[in-house]
């Protein structure tokens, strides 16, 4: 590829680096645009049952949150339609401030839906003219059934990892004192149930579905659709482990902070290693070991040829991986993880740096683990506008494919290097975790190698570039 | 919220302060509305989370992405604590080698709220930039949706319409076409085009759909207006009619769903036109269509007929379902849930229920609470709706859930109109297919041998 159109080659660490000193940020304000902390917050308390929250805001912020995550978990999640209900701030309430509104509003909801919890969320309004939420919130438990949380979420507050983080440490409170011990239980941290298309509940499956084979026991999803009462009892487990390091490792550390129940820190479980380390990272501190290497052994005989056809697919290859905006940055790097174990040489392309500067912590945490794949940046990825930025980064992949004489693409139909495809994308790919990950995407880097030299579908190609 | 009962008793109102709201905001509207420019750039002076809404409002107005541009100035605390000005500055130099004709700059509830002048820094960055600028005050606390379509419409006109003199004989302007649940308006829209286009009167503009700013620029010459909402556009309506003389028609009658909404919507046109021969083809013609269709593929009123019916809508596509399911589907309508509050809105309506001797309980400016809690009371047969309500019944002994209103959870590549004469064969179609499937087997009772 020509160099011009590269902005950046060289390692992850060395990428965290730039983003660190702040050398990576783009000059183009309005390139990039991930949701703000009030949706990031939302996704979070959408994923407890039985609450209503209240959104100290206008109806725009209610509605969008409500038909993008509620309505698309009563779709697609089997989950059952509960309220998204907010004060309705108009021109008065700025002038004259909202407080009593809520107030009022908060002892409407729990008349009106019987919650176990109400969650306060404030929107940019409410935050800017300066309503109490979490005084209000106090104030109210008196008069209601329902426990209210408060949280500061307005979208200009902080970038979308904070509404996550501060949504999980408002779950925190919840947690009680522990009148005894769950044993050989954990809770599992860092989910959000009908959220971002990003996540699938078959990955929870999967991973549920090993924690019972090894002989464990779960308390709580949180917050992928569990109780309040579960919350309550978080306390109690022997162990927490993430679903997500990346949104699990937060409230994992601080609930080993503050309250001392230890934390399983492991990665995603892409592939056979870190399917191994997540089930023994569980196993080892609940003293499941054994009947842990008992179901590793099965559950590894019953994939070998999987295994196989995945060692075959990249085995020497270079895996070039562009999957960063879907299924998402993080999965990118697991990934590239799983391609390396079996035998390829990862590059990620177009790994946004905002999406690097969003994520801190969790990547730190991949290079402590020695994950420090090649990274390539290009011009593409920080051109104004959507469509811009979609064909310029297509011409700048094709061009880093025809350097490789022996790749293979880990991404999504919108591209078509002239190398094989392997579409991360589909439904029938997930659960990409554990032993049944291994399973689907074997498949689909069969149907990748098998049907390499087919031509692209010109429709799609002239309805995505013109 | 204000909640009106109209019944045999006097108005009801009730004040709640805790809304599980059916409409997004004013900003989102505004969004919907600039949307509908050709080949815009909007610049949502906003944090983050508004920039979706904005993207919401794109794919409402069936935007195409390689000519329409969203872009949004991310603002954090620092814009909020010191202003964001300087950032909106640089967001729209950064834009400056976008090649569309005009960018509208939207501005959220954060910077109205510390008091950006977005007009200001409109003003000081024209000559930098060769598309043309709008500034839009519509922050979210502004109102509705339907609040924010009437705000950005008005900009739009105040600062793009020309006043020419010379009116063009036989032309009208369309406004409002997108404040319609119908999922794909558009078509509404192409089927009045084509009525127009038959009785030979000529559209100037469209506000707003694939509409440029020349046809903007030449909407006063249009002799008459046709607002294609009951919740938005009335206003925009009335300032035509003051600036310009550019008369409003067909405004007190329901939109043309059904048989006798569409002759009455047609008659008024053919009136107004001096086409009355012309209509008066058309209504039979489309008519009979309708007749003969149904009498050769069925119309299935034998699983409906005389139930008691919910509608639960926007006031657009929600009014003139009343008559149609009425008269033409022999269905009892029990409650009728809308999600504006229009007073326009209010007496058309309250004219039909007297004229169809129907008392329904209404309630203008609904809420998903007062939706459920209607439907737990009344139970209805039936409820014509969107999304919500399929999921709101759950645990309901209510049979049939016709999906008609936005949100639906269904990909529809083809716009189907609801108004006119194939208007009615699609809402027909739609309902029978719930029928159908209503009743399918969820098991087998007993297993097959191959």
């Amino acid at each position: 590829m020509k160099n011009e159109r590269v902005v950046f080659h060289g390692t992850l660490k060395q990428l965290f680096g730039k983003v660190e000193r702040g050398d990576m940020i783009p000059k183009l304000q309005a390139s990039h645009a991930p949701p703000c902390k009030f949706w990031t917050a939302f996704m979070v308390i959408n994923g407890i049952r039985h609450t209503v929250p209240v959104i100290h805001g206008p109806t725009g912020c209610t509605y969008s949150v409500a038909s993008a995550y509620k309505l698309r978990g009563c779709e697609y999640r089997g989950t059952p339609l509960e309220p998204t209900t907010c004060t309705s701030l108009e021109e008065t309430n700025i002038i004259y401030g909202g407080e009593g509104k809520l107030l009022q509003a908060i002892k409407e909801a729990d008349r009106k839906y019987h919650p176990d919890l109400i969650a306060v969320l404030s929107c940019c309004c409410s935050g800017i003219i300066g309503d109490d939420v979490e005084t209000i919130a106090r104030k109210s438990e008196a008069d209601i059934n329902a426990k209210v949380i408060a949280i500061r979420s307005e979208g200009f507050g902080g970038d979308f990892r904070s509404g996550f983080e501060d949504a999980f440490k408002a779950i925190i409170d919840l947690m009680e004192p522990p009148t005894k011990k769950m044993e050989k239980t954990i809770n599992i941290l860092g989910a959000r149930i009908g959220p971002t298309y990003t996540e699938w509940v078959d990955d929870l499956d999967e991973i549920r579905r090993l924690v019972y084979a090894i002989g464990g026991k779960i308390n709580a999803i949180i917050a992928g659709g569990c109780t309040v009462q579960q919350i309550r009892k978080a306390r109690e487990v022997e162990l927490n482990a993430s679903w997500c390091y990346d949104w699990g490792q937060k409230i994992g550390q601080l609930i080993e902070e503050k309250f001392g129940v230890p934390y399983s820190n492991t990665g995603q479980p892409y592939g056979l290693k870190a399917t191994e380390e997540w089930i023994m990272g569980v196993a080892q501190p609940l003293g499941l070991k054994n009947k842990a290497e008992q179901v590793i052994h099965n559950e590894t005989r019953k994939v070998m040829d999987d295994v196989n056809c995945m060692r075959q697919a990249l085995s020497g290859k270079t895996a070039i991986i562009e999957i960063t905006e879907f299924p998402g940055p993080i999965r990118a790097l697991s990934l590239a993880r799983m391609a390396e174990e079996f035998g390829a040489y990862p590059i990620i392309v177009n790994i946004h740096p905002y999406t690097i500067k969003e994520r801190m912590p969790s990547i730190k945490f991949l290079l402590e683990q020695g994950q420090n794949p090649e990274i390539i940046l290009t011009k593409g990825l920080f051109s104004l506008g959507t469509f811009r930025s979609s064909r310029d980064t297509e011409e700048e992949l094709e061009s880093i494919a025809s350097n490789y004489d022996n790749a293979i693409y880990l991404g999504n139909p919108e591209r078509y290097p002239n190398i094989p495809v392997v579409n991360l994308t589909t439904r029938t790919g997930y659960p990409h975790y554990g032993y049944r990950g291994i399973k689907n995407m074997a498949n689909l880097f069969r149907s990748a190698i098998k049907h390499s030299s087919r031509s692209r579908s010109k429709l799609y190609k002239r309805v995505l570039y013109g | 919220m204000m909640i009106k009962v109209m019944k045999e008793t006097p108005l009801i109102v009730a004040e709640d302060k805790c809304h599980d709201p059916y409409l997004r905001c004013a900003f989102y509207g505004a969004a919907q509305t600039v949307m509908g420019v050709s080949g815009s750039c909007t610049l949502a002076h906003s944090p983050q989370g508004c920039y979706l809404l904005a993207e919401r409002a794109f794919e409402w107005q069936n935007e195409d992405y390689t000519k329409t541009e969203i872009l949004c100035t991310k603002l954090c605390e620092d814009e909020i604590v010191f202003g964001g000005e300087n950032i909106l500055t640089r967001t729209i130099l950064d834009a400056s080698s976008l090649k569309n004709p005009i960018m509208f700059v939207l501005s959220a509830c954060g910077p109205e709220i510390v008091g950006d002048n977005i007009s200001a820094v409109c003003e000081n960055v024209s000559d930098k930039v060769h598309f043309r600028l709008l500034p839009i005050e519509c922050a979210g606390f502004r109102g509705t949706q339907y609040d924010g379509i009437d705000i950005a419409l008005d900009s739009i006109l105040k600062n793009f319409a020309l006043d020419k003199s010379k009116k063009r004989i036989n032309s009208v302007c369309i406004i409002a076409p997108h404040a319609n649940a119908n999922p794909t308006w558009m078509a509404d829209l192409t089927w009045v085009k084509n009525v127009l286009f038959e009785i030979g009167v000529d559209v100037i503009t469209t506000l707003t759909h694939r509409t440029s700013l020349n046809e903007i620029a030449d909407i006063s010459a249009a002799e008459k207006s046709i607002v294609l909402s009951h919740d938005a556009g009335q206003k925009a309506a009335t300032y035509l009619a003051k600036e310009f003389d550019v008369e409003q028609i067909c405004h007190n009658v329901p939109l043309p769903i059904g048989l006798t909404n569409t002759r009455r919507w047609l008659t008024e046109l053919g009136k107004t036109f001096n086409a009355r021969h012309v209509v008066e083809n058309l209504i039979p013609k489309g008519e009979n269509m309708v007749v003969d269709q149904c009498r050769r593929k069925w119309i299935e009123l034998y699983s409906i007929s005389r139930l008691s019916t919910a509608i639960v809508a926007d006031a657009t596509v929600g009014i003139p379902l009343v008559r149609f399911i009425t008269e033409d589907l022999e269905l009892i309508p029990e409650l009728v849930y809308l999600r504006s509050s229009k007073n326009v809105a209010g007496a058309i309506i309250e004219n039909e229920l007297q004229q169809l001797d129907l008392k329904p309980k209404v309630v203008y400016h609904t809420d998903v609470y007062q939706t459920r809690k209607s439907l737990v009371e009344i139970e209805p047969n039936i409820v014509i709706g969107s999304n919500i309500e399929k999921h709101a019944i759950e645990g309901l002994n209510t049979h049939y859930i016709f999906q008609l209103i936005s949100p639906i959870q269904r990909f529809r590549m083809i716009n189907r109109e609801y108004f006119g004469y194939t208007g009615i064969l699609n809402l027909l179609e739609s309902i029978q297919n719930e029928v159908w499937d209503k009743y399918r087997s969820k098991e087998t009772r007993y297993k097959a041998r191959w």
